[in-house]
């Protein structure tokens, strides 16, 4: 536990140094910014919404030269200075996004607002001629789909990313592609969650702007724990099938913090994929137990993925075939099996130095995923700060968004559905597809 | 029309280790539904054996034969017969009461140390299979000292390969191979279309060189080696397996290599012998039938290992062999010469300064049972 807290910590320093894109050159799914760009033909951007998770973004955005914060907009006074402060390059700041999305000067928009506002303020971004990165989940309600699709059609210059940052996880780009690869065998079951012991309520200092502040509490703007903490996972889902989902059941309800929100406390949903694949995802905010995480389960593995910690498991399957094969068994003192039961570290954070067994297997089954192509020796940047390098890179390499139109679709539909079902009681269905 | 053979491999993880199973026959439905079985009967055993879960029936045994007469399910009851006879024919070099000895060596769930001799002499006092009583009337077990601890790890693994021997027999496979993580072997029948099932005997330096070949056909094999459990401490290595009579790790040794008719002797037969050496085991060996011993000595001031192989009465064989006698050409010559590997400790055996002793019939060969 205190070595996982340590690397953590040396994560964190790392990543404070992380501002040279070139060293991540030889990394898959992150553009890098080419050498001769400098500060003057660095995307200008503004920033809507720099509330708390606008401000984490304002945090990794201040080490990407390859984009330049020209304006900041927020409702809230506090968070607007907040935001000015975080990015620290004197932007013009708005209170009213469209007055930032008329300037002229301004090539790209980068949106952290409630819920609710995403899709009007995409729409307005797009068709004020902007790139647009809009935080998950895209939308809110099922009818702005079209509406979004629509206009991002009418657009097909403009970058449209989504802020589903595991995408830009190479962490979670090796689960992948030990998927694709057949690592896993055959995948039947996503299992994620969310948990977390947690009010998810921030501090208002005015009883006037709780509902501006803990916009997540209410159903008028929040689609609530499915919609921020499940659409993670969902797309992750989505991205393992390789698909949407055709059903989904749920159920939950406010189960514990009954301190006058609206939304559950407590969800659980499973949702069924058209290759006989299905993902349950659980959510609660009493108890953190099991932190975030996802395990992807084939029949011939399983990847436990838990924060940044990606282990893989063998599942022995037997093997049948068909006439005698070259028989030759070992025959030696009693192998200690160990390493098998605590599973392969797909990022093992450090090089244990060779003491035995352990170490020799957990080094073997290293060179077996190198072998196929799939290792990578840890996890080398912040998603959040990859996903941002990618942004830009989208829009100066004139190339797809690693988090186009289509998959936030899935996903912010997903999200729509599970919490239909859980309202309703009843299996929701996607249209035109037998579930 | 005939059915296509079947081969199923399957591997399972137990009492430490993975087993593993490899099975012909003509249906791969009834073989899958085989290899459940034996595995569920390996993981009843674990459950029923270790020491490592307080529940087990050994466990409870250990915590209260002390204190009064405690009754042993039948077949646990077997073994602990069984354990006892190897514990006194070989006058404790196998002890199944050595378990506080590995606790104070740190090898049991922890790390390895070096215990104070006071230590040493204080655990002595609480091993010994004198101190268990087996009452097969009553098919009970009493100790008669505290602090007494069954532990079955040096022979447990070889009764499970057995168990699962018993389970493939019984359904029918004739073909077969269990392996408890290598120490424990048994070749059932041999693979189509061989004389036998081969086995490549791990070299005590290098996990991927076979030290030797040989081929096993109705046959069990264990190895006890001190290469996969030990720690270092200072410049010394100490490796796991104890002599229970001083209570310190056996040296000069490398592996003792046990053949048998079934693999819970060969088991408890190879942990024995390591302990004994080469002259004790020789003359355990003589007044035995049906066994075959091979040693892995250290060569005195130097790297590599010298063989050294034992053999008892044998009286149909005991279904182990090597490799055929070679044509071997002279490389200086071109001239062929034909050699015949007595017992076949395999080609260069000679040049190695190999030993090889002869109890009972003299045979060049030990031909498949």
């Amino acid at each position: 536990m205190k070595d996982e807290i340590n690397d953590d910590l040396t994560r964190r320093n790392f990543l404070k140094t992380a501002a040279s894109a070139a060293a991540f050159a030889a990394l898959p799914g992150i553009a890098v910014t080419p050498e001769n760009s400098g500060p003057n033909d660095a995307v200008r951007y503004g920033f809507v919404g720099t509330g708390t998770q606008g401000c984490t973004l304002l945090r990794f955005l201040t080490t990407i030269p390859a984009g330049r914060c020209v304006a900041t907009c927020d409702i809230y006074p506090p968070n607007l200075k907040k935001g000015v402060e975080t990015i620290g390059s004197r932007p013009d700041t708005y209170e009213d996004y469209r007055q930032l999305l008329d300037r002229k000067d301004i090539d790209a928009v980068l949106i952290a607002t409630p819920l609710y506002l995403h899709a009007r303020m995409m729409i307005d971004g797009l068709e004020a001629g902007k790139h647009v990165f809009i935080e998950k989940s895209m939308f809110f309600k099922e009818e702005e789909a079209e509406q979004v699709r629509k206009v991002a059609a009418a657009h097909p210059k403009q970058v449209l990313q989504v802020g589903l940052h595991r995408r830009s996880s190479v962490l979670y780009q090796v689960a992948m592609e030990m998927v694709r690869k057949g690592a896993l065998g055959r995948v039947l079951l996503v299992q994620s969650r969310v948990t977390t012991h947690s009010s998810w309520r921030r501090p208002v200092a005015d009883a006037q702007y709780e509902r501006l502040i803990n916009w997540r509490m209410y159903r008028e703007y929040s689609g609530g724990l499915m919609a921020e903490m499940g659409s993670h996972f969902i797309d992750i889902a989505n991205w393992a099938f390789e698909g949407e989902p055709v059903s989904v059941i749920g159920t939950g309800g406010l189960d514990y913090w009954k301190d006058g929100r609206e939304v559950h406390d407590n969800v659980q949903s499973i949702f069924d994929y058209s290759g006989g694949g299905r993902h349950y995802f659980h959510c609660m905010l009493f108890n953190g137990h099991h932190s975030n995480g996802v395990m992807i389960m084939g029949d011939q593995g399983t990847l436990d993925i838990t924060d940044d910690r990606g282990i893989y498991f063998r599942e022995p399957v037997a093997k049948i075939s068909t006439g005698p094969a070259k028989e030759n068994w070992w025959a030696g003192a009693t192998v200690s099996k160990t390493a098998a039961q605590k599973g392969v570290r797909i990022f093992p954070q450090k090089e244990a130095k060779d003491s035995g067994f352990v170490d020799r297997e957990v080094r073997y089954a290293r060179q077996w995923l190198a072998s196929m192509g799939i290792y990578e020796p840890e996890e080398p940047y912040d998603p959040y700060w990859g996903e941002l390098v990618n942004f830009f890179a989208s829009i100066r390499e004139n190339k797809a968004p690693v988090v186009p139109l289509e998959i936030g679709t899935a996903d912010a539909m997903a999200v729509i559905k599970a919490n239909r079902a859980i309202d309703t009681g009843q299996k929701t269905s996607w249209t035109n597809k037998s579930a | 029309m005939r059915a296509a053979i079947t081969r199923y491999e399957a591997a399972h993880e137990a009492m430490g280790t993975e087993f593993t199973l490899v099975a012909y026959g003509d249906d791969p439905q009834h073989l899958t539904a085989v290899g459940n079985e034996v595995f569920d009967e390996i993981d009843r055993l674990e459950d029923q054996m270790s020491i490592y879960k307080p529940k087990s029936e050994l466990s409870v045994i250990n915590r209260t034969a002390a204190s009064k007469s405690v009754c042993v399910e039948p077949k646990l009851f077997e073994l602990l017969v069984n354990a006892v006879d190897h514990s006194q024919s070989t006058a404790g070099a196998f002890d199944v009461t050595a378990g506080p000895l590995m606790k104070a060596w740190g090898f049991f769930r922890g790390k390895g140390h070096v215990p104070a001799n006071s230590e040493i002499t204080q655990v002595l006092r609480r091993v010994g299979h004198r101190h268990v009583h087996l009452n097969r009337a009553e098919r009970t077990i009493r100790f008669d000292v505290e602090g007494i601890e069954l532990d079955l790890g040096a022979i447990g693994k070889g009764y499970a390969v057995d168990r699962a021997v018993d389970i493939l027999r019984r359904c029918g496979v004739t073909r077969a191979l269990v392996s408890s993580g290598t120490s424990s072997l048994y070749a059932l029948g041999a693979p189509p279309g061989a004389r036998g099932w081969s086995i490549s005997l791990r070299n005590p330096y290098d996990s991927e060189k076979a030290a030797n070949v040989i081929y096993l056909l109705n046959c069990s094999l264990s190895t006890s080696g001190n290469y996969e459990k030990f720690f270092k401490q200072g410049a010394k290595t100490y490796a796991h397996i104890l002599n229970p009579s001083t209570g310190k790790p056996v040296e000069n040794m490398l592996a003792a290599i046990v053949l048998a008719r079934c693999a819970c002797d060969a088991d408890a037969l190879s942990t024995a012998f390591f302990v004994m050496g080469v002259e004790r085991s020789q003359e355990y060996l003589a007044t035995r039938r049906d066994l075959m011993a091979l040693f892995y000595l250290p060569r005195s001031g130097g790297q590599g290992f010298r063989r050294v192989m034992l053999r008892s009465f044998c009286s149909n064989g005991i279904g182990a062999f090597f490799p055929r006698t070679r044509q071997r050409k002279s490389r200086a010559t071109g001239a062929g010469t034909s050699v015949t590997l007595p017992a076949a400790f395999p080609a260069g055996g000679e040049q190695h300064g190999r030993t090889i002793h002869h109890y009972g019939i003299k045979k060049t060969a030990v031909a498949p049972g």
